[in-house]
This record gives C-alpha cells, structure tokens and sequence, in this order.
C-alpha cells in the first residue's frame, strides 16, 4: 500500500526537493516535533516515550540479575530488543523479527554501547558471578517514519530515569542506572543529490538510501549504518556526519540534559 | 572492545603491529575462483586468517514466488558462520549479527548489479565463513564481487570492500582479530570502482577528522583489493591459447594476409559440417580432436581451433611423440610445460612471421575477450589500449562477425568452455564437445591452411605478452601464511 503511495508521490517530492523543500514545509534540517515523556510505565525500571510527529516510540528498561559473559566478568550485560509491533503500521506483520527490526535494534544497541552510555563496571554484584543485565526492549507503537531515531532518543531517555532495584535482590537501595554519556542517533535520508535529517514515512519510501550516524556529546561519532541500496558518495559522508553531530547537539540539549539534571 | 591485557602492546614504537604490518597495510589475500562446481559462481578467498567461501547461484526462478519481483531480479544475500568458526563453538544457524550482515552486504551489491536484466528470478549470494578473524564481512564482500563476476552475472563493476579502526589511538586499515578486539573503533566500507560508497557501518569512537584519515586508508585499500581481484578475473578469462606450429615461413605470410576476407565463410562452412562428420568418425580420432580442443580453448574463433588442432599436430611431430598420452600430459594437464614448448618455438617463428600479422590477430583476440567480460571489467586500463585496435577491427572483423552469428551453438560451447576454470578446462572439454574437434581436425587441415599461419602467431603473441601480467598479479595473493596458528576469537555476538 505505502509503496503505491510513494510512487505516486515520488515525482512530488523531487520536484519540492530541487526547490529545497519538503512535503510538510520543513528544511532539510528540520525535525518534526519532538515530544520525550519518561517514567510512562511504573513496572519498568525505567521508561520513555518518545513522539516524533506521528512516530511514537516506547521504550521500557527492565533489569534482572544474571551471570556476565565469560570475557567480561566485571561488567554488566546490555541486551536490546526493538519490536516492529504489527499496532504500528499495516506493512509490520506478527512473528519473529524481519531484518530492518534486527538491524535497528542493533543500531541501537551500538550507539548505547559503543559511546559507553552505561557504566557497565557497575553494575557487577559478584565478579564472574552475578551482574545485572539490562535489557532495553523498543516498541515502535507507530511508524509514521524514522523510527530509528525515536528509538535511540526513547532508550537512552529510559536508561536516564532507570533505577536499579537493588531492594528486589535484598542488595540495599535502588540507586540511579550510572550513566556516562548521552548517545543521539540522527538518522539522513538521500534523496536525489540531497541529505535532509528526520525523514518521514513518504520519504522514506523515496528516498535511495539512509544513513545513521549515532554521535556522543564530545562531538565524536559512536556507530554509523548505511541503510538502503543507493552508494553514497565521500561528500555526502562527510555532509552527513556534520549535520548529524550538530543536529544530535541540539537534541541532547533540548530533551536529554533536562532529564541528567532532575536525577 | 573488551578488557584489553596490559601487556599487550598492538603497535610498536616503530610503528608496526602484531602481525607486522604498517598501519596502511592490508593483510596479505588469496583469492581462487570457481571452486565449487555446481554453483554458478564461486570464489575461496583468505585475508589473513579469515577463510571464505562463496557461491553464486542464478539467475534462477525465484521461490517463493511471492518473492519474485516483476520487474528485476530478487537479489538475496545469506551471510552464515561455520559453527566452528570461531573460538567458542557459535550456534549454528542465523544470528542477529549475521542477518544484519546480510542485509548490508546484500545492499552493498544492489547498486551494481543489473537485476534489471532478470525480471522474476533471484540471484542467491551464499557467503560461508569457515574461519572467522576479523573483517570477515569485508572479505565475504570481496569474495561476492568475485563468485558473481565468476557466475556472469552482469555488474557496473566490482565491488570491494575493507575496514579501518582505531587501534591505541591510531588509524589502521584492515583490523585483525586483537586490534577488533581491544581496539577502540571499526569502521567497515564497501565501494564501487568509482569510490561510491556502498556499504559503510562504524561501532567505536571516532572524530570526524578521524574517519576522513580512515577513508582515505581504505580506499588505498580497496584500490589494492581490486587489483589483486582484477588479477584473478583476468587469470582465469584470459588465460592465453597455446600453439606453436612449423609450417615455412614464407608460405604462412603470404597465406596470412589474404585470411581476413575469405577465411571466415570457409570457418562457418566448416563449422555446420563438422557435426554429420564428427558422427561418422572413430573413437581415436575423437581423442585427437580432444587434444586439439584445449589447446584452442577459450579465446580462440572456431576456424582458429581448427588451425590450433594442425599446430598440435607439429608440435606431437617435432617431440617425435606420437602417442597421444605426451600430448595429453603436455599440453593439457600442465600449463607450464605448454608455455615452455611455445618459448621454444616462438623464437623459430616469429622470424619468419610478419609482424603486422601478429597484430591483427592479437586485436581480434583481444577484442574478443573484451566483449566477454566488459560486465566485470567496465573501466579496466588494460582493455583501454585495444580501444583504436576495435576500431580497426570492426572492420576487418565484419566477415567473421557474420560467422559467430551464423552458429549460436558454436559460441555457446565457447563459452561454456571459458566459464570452465582453467585448470579443469581438459576434462570437461573432452567430454563435452569431441564431435567438433573431429570435424576440424579433417576438414580444415586441406581447406584452411592458409589461416595456420596467422593463428599461430596470434597464439604466441598472447602468451609472450601475458607471462609479465599474471606473474605481476601473482605477487599480492600469494603470499599466504597458512592460517592454521593461533586460536582466533570468535566474533562476539552482543
């Protein structure tokens, strides 16, 4: 249905693209309204959810004790899931994930892990014995484009708020997940000669191929993934790293900073 | 990533890393192609300790049909590690890490491939890792590149694909197993032959400064990698015909200038009679004809094969060998042999040979390997050379052009030979295709003897010129350590 629909669209959005315009009269470096709740579900450790125009994202963090990984005995484990929920869009069906689902839960993933977001050295309780693992499950209630972005802004906004439920296991109090870094995904669609951030659900559908660039806030870049057919060239990399970061800088100081200080 | 032991030093003071390498350097890579025989392509490469396989199946109907596509080719890419790949015993089956790979490899590929051309039917890339150590998806992409280039499948170019990381704070290209793991970021790229960028993922810590170094690194070695992969194709698309003969000089001369208008129609004639006649001849001529078959092998025009067939014949007279398992041992099992007898007799014949003759039938071979692989070669300098000698050629060439196209079955066969590795070629030619040989073999000696000459010469035009490139292209990939030493880590799957 939407592929018919874009189709149809594609000439439309072009033609708006060489006046460098888009469908809904942002810029290319416009974001359409971004709304961050978190502590949305109270039998989570922590959650977030993120409205990115019509995109809504849910993000829960659910901690539980388990043994490390053999070649990491001091640290805790990180584990994220992301849900193309069928609720979100008639193309998501029910069943085991479909690759882009396991491939944005991995985008997710690396830009969490790789920036070093989470103290994983404390979340140890008995090295080689217990530690806590972290598992961030992603449900995408609504796919109105760029889930992907949402997605990262929902769970490391959910890791922000997540307690440890130190009182479960009998290990005193609940503290605060400890956080180091404030990881944001920008997510660039390529669509003809252009790079335009935060594509929606019709471009897409047109565009010949995105990339997400996940950026910490010193500026540097913590995981990338090239998604779709199209190559890129070395110009529009390097134009895409620089929008993502400076558009990743304005993010963390609007929705994410607020939620560092209130802990 | 993980806890790195502190002793462990990953680049030296001088500069140089565990495995010796520099930091610009790529590990060394082996590639053979058209290893399995039943896929359509395939391609074994190493790069260090890595071990892939690939196979090519396709264009073939897709399933489920549901799958198929109206309008091009479903190009599918499974990615799959060998259960004992890696350290740790990896389950078998897909994980998460290998179906995003696939993806990713998969739309690396798209940008190159004309699936345009084959509407419904898929083209299935299998990639096995059968030992992982680091960068295992780069050389899966390498080894694509050469299983679809080997299964024909059309392409805008190669691709090729290498990583850069992080490793103690410097910029390295093509990560091995300790850096990837104790290094600080990897940054793997694919790319085409104009330097699009295909594929491009990154796990780490880099600034944007960091990653400009990195990519001009990578692409340093991807221009590297698709030599060395250029090299292979050719090695196995070009390999060069080897005949000598030993007619008089002057007789193949006068003879060889004429050829060009009048030998082509003969050829075709020769060519449609050679079936009825194969079928009335005896079972030792069709060993004959088979020894003829290879040496004629790819390249070489139907009339030419005849004319090669005559060559042998000298050639069995001058070894005063007339039992026709020499020849078999010379000439078709073992390639070195072949290009030894050819030196000997080159000398004797290009002196009395002219050289514009030389030319000509060096062009109209040169051109004919052109067309073949223009898919996998688009924008080769090599080929660029033969650009004016086309020109001329079309024209001299219109006869015989007119001739290939008078015989499809004929031109099959040639291609189905060329797609045969060049070591095997013996054997599947023999079975495949004695009836020809026999034809040529009888008629063409009386008829076409005036064509000798000037095939002849072409042959040894080609392996003189050839023996410089493959032994320049044998540098980079064989230098090959046996990769048995040193557990590898396995790829940990977060």
């Amino acid at each position: 249905m939407s592929e018919i629909i874009a189709t149809l669209k594609k000439d439309y959005i072009y033609n708006l693209m060489i006046k460098e315009k888009r469908q809904d009269g942002r810029s290319f470096k416009d974001f359409r309204d971004i709304k961050v709740e978190t502590n949305v579900i109270s039998k989570a450790e922590g959650s977030a959810k993120v409205t990115l125009g019509n995109t809504q994202v849910l993000v829960g963090v659910k901690l539980q004790t388990g043994t490390p990984f053999p070649d990491s005995q001091d640290e805790g484990v990180i584990i994220t899931n992301l849900e193309l929920n069928p609720i979100a869009s008639p193309e998501f069906e029910p069943g085991p994930p479909r690759e882009e689902a396991i491939e944005m839960a991995r985008v997710v993933d690396r830009g969490i892990r790789e920036s070093g977001a989470i103290d994983i050295k404390k979340l140890c309780i008995t090295v080689g014995e217990s530690v806590w693992i972290v598992f961030i499950d992603v449900h995408i209630l609504n796919d109105d484009g760029n889930i992907i972005d949402a997605s990262c802004l929902a769970a490391i906004a959910a890791l922000m708020t997540t307690m440890v439920p130190n009182e479960q296991q009998g290990l005193g109090e609940n503290v605060p997940l400890a956080m180091k870094e404030m990881p944001v995904g920008i997510t660039l669609a390529k669509i003809g000669s252009k790079l335009m951030v935060d594509p929606s659900l019709d471009e897409e559908a047109v565009c010949e191929t995105k990339l997400t660039i996940v950026s910490s806030s010193d500026g540097s870049v913590a995981g990338m993934q090239k998604m779709g057919p199209a190559p890129l060239s070395e110009e529009e990399l390097f134009e895409a790293i620089n929008m993502a970061i400076e558009k990743a800088a304005e993010l963390r100081s609007l929705y994410l900073e607020g939620l560092a200080k209130s802990e | 990533m993980s806890n790195k032991p502190e002793n462990l030093t990953l680049i030296t003071d001088d500069g140089l890393r565990l495995d010796g390498r520099r930091a610009d350097e790529i590990r060394p890579m082996k590639i053979e192609i058209g290893v399995l025989s039943r896929a359509d392509g395939s391609c074994y490469l190493e790069w260090g300790r890595n071990k892939i396989l690939v196979g090519v199946f396709g264009p073939r109907e897709a399933h489920p049909r549901r799958s198929q596509r109206a309008d091009s080719a479903v190009i599918r890419y499974r990615y799959n590690m060998a259960s004992f790949s890696v350290e740790d015993r990896a389950r078998p089956g897909p994980s998460r890490r290998s179906i995003e790979i696939s993806k990713v490899s998969r739309e690396a590929f798209e940008p190159v491939i004309m699936a345009e051309l084959f509407p419904k039917t898929a083209i299935d890339i299998f990639v096995e890792v059968l030992q992982a150590d680091a960068g295992t998806r780069t050389a899966a992409i390498n080894a694509s590149s050469i299983a679809l280039a080997d299964a024909g499948i059309p392409m805008k170019g190669l691709i090729t694909s290498c990583a850069f990381g992080k490793v103690d704070g410097q910029i390295v290209l093509d990560l091995n197993k300790e850096e990837d793991n104790y290094g600080e970021a990897d940054f793997p790229v694919a790319m085409t032959q104009d330097g699009e960028i295909t594929l491009v993922q990154m796990d780490g810590n880099l600034t944007p400064e960091e990653i400009k170094k990195g990519l001009e690194l990578v692409k340093k070695g991807c221009k590297e990698i698709l030599a060395i992969q250029q090299a292979v194709l050719r090695k196995k698309f070009e390999t060069p015909v080897e005949e000598v003969s030993e007619e008089p000089a002057g007789e193949k001369a006068a003879e060889a200038e004429e050829e060009p208008e009048f030998i082509a129609p003969e050829a075709a004639v020769i060519v449609g009679e050679a079936l009825e006649a194969a079928e009335e001849l005896g079972p030792e001529i069709l060993e004959e004809s088979v020894e003829a078959e290879v040496l004629a092998s790819e390249v070489i025009p139907d009339f030419e094969e005849e004319l090669e067939e005559e060559a042998e014949e000298e050639l069995e007279e001058e070894f005063e060998t007339e039992e026709e398992e020499f020849e078999e041992e010379a000439f078709e099992e073992e390639a070195e042999p072949e290009e030894d007898i050819e030196e000997d007799l080159e000398e004797d014949l290009e002196e009395d040979l002219g050289k514009e003759l030389e030319e000509e039938e060096f062009e109209e071979e040169a051109l004919e390997e052109e067309a073949e692989f223009e898919a996998s070669f688009e924008g080769a300098p090599e080929l660029k050379e033969f650009d004016e000698i086309e020109s001329r050629l079309e024209r001299e060439d219109a006869s015989e052009e007119a001739e290939e196209e008078a015989e499809p079955e004929e031109e099959a066969e040639e291609e189905a030979e060329e797609e045969a590795e060049p070591e095997e070629e013996a054997e599947p030619e023999e079975e495949a295709e004695p009836e020809e040989e026999l034809e040529e073999e009888e008629e063409a000696e009386p008829e076409e003897e005036s064509v000798e000459p000037e095939a002849e010469v072409a042959v040894e035009e080609i392996s003189t010129e050839e023996e410089p490139e493959e032994e320049k292209s044998e540098g980079p990939w064989k230098v090959v350590k046996d990769p048995s030493e040193a557990g590898t880590r396995g790829e940990k799957d977060e």
